[in-house]
């Protein structure tokens, strides 16, 4: 497989260095406006480089498949092109910032012959698929409730390499809305995940301590379709944590008995990488392949999705997450959205 | 020559935080250099974290002073809050998310970016080594220049106060390109910009967490804090780089250093103190491991742990 990466931020410089690690994969163009983002794909051996994503799909040097992590706003525009040019596509999340635009690249997924899925990452959390696997065994009796939790910087984190946000965070036609759209999609689709089909929101409430224009905090309850199952939500990007600290959570109450990822993701998040780190150094010793990122359980994930995706490519089969869930996860949002307008944290 | 520190413990409402700076600055006995018409007020708005996590000045504490400053010089004078856009930071958001905004409505004052200021190169020699700053040259024209910085532990410097919040003021945004000398250019911008008053804002501290100090320190001298609050921080001030780089070039001198009002043990008791595991040597021990794993094992580096080399 020829790829091709598009956005080269955050999100695409991971992505770009996971596909290295994955067998049969072959990164062979690159696109981004910054050419300093250029120059570290560059770095690790990328020939063909563009300054615009539009020249990489028409140029297409053997590209067959296109990961895609650009700003929100300019999803939309750059799956389509792909679709339509007939690349397979993997999309960061969102899918897009408006479930109109979601609707058409269901439309356009539907009509194209290539592969498509959406990164959902936290799908391929370990602790995520064993809750996933409890509760399906029914080992837990009827599934009740589920309460997700995720609280850190979002995209105020700063690394050990000082950079500002991008400008497209702080603009709310761009970034399509605050953590609900980033942390809140996330955990939104996980609740349907367990839930295993359709949802609706019963009340969202939101925060703004940034004094933004979109919210930096969010509760929200939502329940399955036929109002056996209630999701208790509660995100936020206003807790400051120092990487690798995560402050993520999922419970899920049957009434048989409950899961936590709490006892299913390392306790000790160091000693987790010491652990896991060792195991790749006697890999990379007996010379087999390591297992990247796997000392961390979170960016673990993101290796995970797209090997995932290739194998999907490669076997002809369908990925497990399709622009229906991207499209039924923003319906959810924009539901909540809706819901949210009388109902402000004071 | 060192000057008097006063500390005066304050609570946290509106009115506790005025009368505690009225209070401080009688206790130093503060008199202007000359007729105040205009005042600077520079914050400490390293990053869009709020004032309760111990990184940003408080917005009521530069309000108190605000207060303080009308009541004692007249109504009429203009006052700016200024800060610097930094390496991670834009100013334009910081006022926003941190309460300036409100807070420059509700006073009546301007807010200000120190990098869209006239900008004039300056050269500074400091150990021996020249350093040039950006110098935002309306600052040099205030009446009053107030520096209020926060009390906060650091990774590379231990502690960063006054003659740090200082450095902030430096008009480039990309400030870390002074990192690799960080101490000296601590002292370097310091020889440049001289606030005539320093109030610290204590009222929530950051050592290995952050406390609420309920601490409101004044000085006219820089270094005369720093050296204070180095004691409160559990550090020795002697083994601080910037302070003991100050001292040799005559930014600093210990003679004349006291304290007034309330006794440094009470803060000092209740300051969360670096440790092994929140000190710089931790980190570098982790982060040496950590890239040493990566280049015998060529294993994926998260984004956030990633240095650019271009």
């Amino acid at each position: 497989m020829n790829v091709g990466m598009i956005g080269l931020g955050h999100m695409g410089m991971l992505h770009l260095k996971n596909c290295l690690h994955v067998d049969s994969v072959k990164v062979v163009a690159a696109a981004d406006s910054s050419k300093r983002a250029l120059k570290k794909a560059k770095l690790v051996g990328i020939k063909n480089l563009y300054t615009d994503y539009h020249d990489l799909l028409s140029d297409s040097v053997d590209v067959d498949t296109v990961i895609i992590s650009l700003p929100n706003f300019l999803h939309f525009n750059s799956i389509k092109l792909s679709l339509e040019a007939g690349f397979n596509v993997f999309v960061e999340k969102p899918m897009a910032i408006t479930v109109d635009d979601c609707r058409k690249i269901v439309k356009l997924v539907e009509k194209s012959d290539g592969k498509f899925m959406v990164g959902h990452c936290m799908r391929f959390i370990n602790g995520i698929e064993k809750m996933k696997e409890i509760a399906d065994e029914g080992r837990i009796g009827n599934l009740e409730v589920v309460t997700l939790e995720q609280l850190l910087n979002g995209p105020f984190a700063h690394g050990v390499d000082f950079t500002p946000v991008p400008e497209w965070w702080f603009d709310p036609k761009k970034n399509g809305g605050g953590v609900l759209m980033d942390l809140g999609y996330h955990v939104i689709d996980l609740f349907r995940f367990f839930v295993g089909g359709d949802s609706k929101i019963l009340f969202s409430c939101f925060d703004h301590k940034f004094n933004l224009s979109f919210e930096d905090g969010a509760i929200v309850i939502l329940v399955s379709s036929d109002s056996s199952i209630k999701g208790i939500i509660n995100i936020g990007w206003y807790q400051k944590l120092v990487f690798p600290e995560y402050n993520f959570r999922a419970i899920l109450h049957g009434n048989a008995g409950y899961v936590t990822s709490d006892n299913l993701v390392p306790r000790n998040i160091y000693l987790h990488a010491v652990k896991e780190g060792t195991k790749n150094l006697l890999r990379k010793i007996v010379r087999k392949k390591i297992k990247p990122l796997s000392y961390s359980y979170y960016y673990e994930s993101y290796y995970k999705e797209l090997q995932h995706f290739f194998d999907c490519i490669k076997n002809d089969s369908d990925p497990s997450i399709s622009a229906i869930d991207g499209l039924k996860t923003l319906e959810l949002i924009e539901e909540a959205y809706k819901t949210s307008s009388e109902t402000q944290f004071p | 020559m060192g000057d008097v520190v006063g500390l005066v413990r304050t609570h946290s409402s509106d009115e506790d935080i005025k009368n505690s700076i009225e209070k401080a600055l009688n206790l130093i006995d503060f008199k202007p250099k000359c007729a105040v018409k205009s005042v600077d007020i520079k914050a400490n708005l390293c990053y869009y974290w709020d004032a309760t996590t111990g990184y940003t000045t408080d917005p009521r504490v530069v309000a108190g002073i605000i207060d303080c400053i009308r009541e004692r010089y007249g109504s009429d004078i203009n006052i700016r809050v200024v800060e610097a856009d930094a390496t991670a930071m834009r100013t334009k958001h910081a006022f926003l998310m941190l309460g300036y905004e409100k807070l420059a409505e509700e006073k009546n004052v301007e807010l200000f970016n120190l990098s869209k200021d006239e900008i004039h190169e300056e050269n500074v020699h400091v150990n021996g080594r020249g350093i040039v700053f950006q110098i935002p040259q309306s600052l040099l024209k205030s009446d009053l220049f107030i520096n209020v910085p926060k009390l906060k532990i650091m990774r590379d410097t231990k502690i960063t106060c006054a003659l740090k919040n200082i450095f902030g003021c430096i008009a480039s945004p990309r400030k870390i390109v002074y990192h690799p000398i960080l101490n000296e250019a601590i002292v370097g911008i310091n020889k440049i910009l001289h606030p005539d008053l320093t109030i610290v804002d204590g009222l929530v501290a950051l050592g290995r967490f952050p406390i609420q100090l309920g601490l409101i320190m004044i000085s006219k001298d820089q270094f005369s804090i720093d050296w204070i609050a180095s004691q409160i921080m559990g550090f020795n001030p002697s083994k601080i780089k910037f302070l003991k780089i100050a001292m040799k070039e005559k930014l600093g001198n210990l003679e004349g250093i006291r304290t007034s009002g309330e006794n440094v043990i009470t803060f000092k008791k209740i300051f969360p103190k670096e440790n092994f595991f929140s000190s710089k040597r931790w980190w570098d021990i982790q982060l040496g491991l950590f890239n040493l794993y990566r280049e015998v094992v060529n294993d994926v580096v998260p984004p956030i742990l990633e240095k650019d080399k271009s």
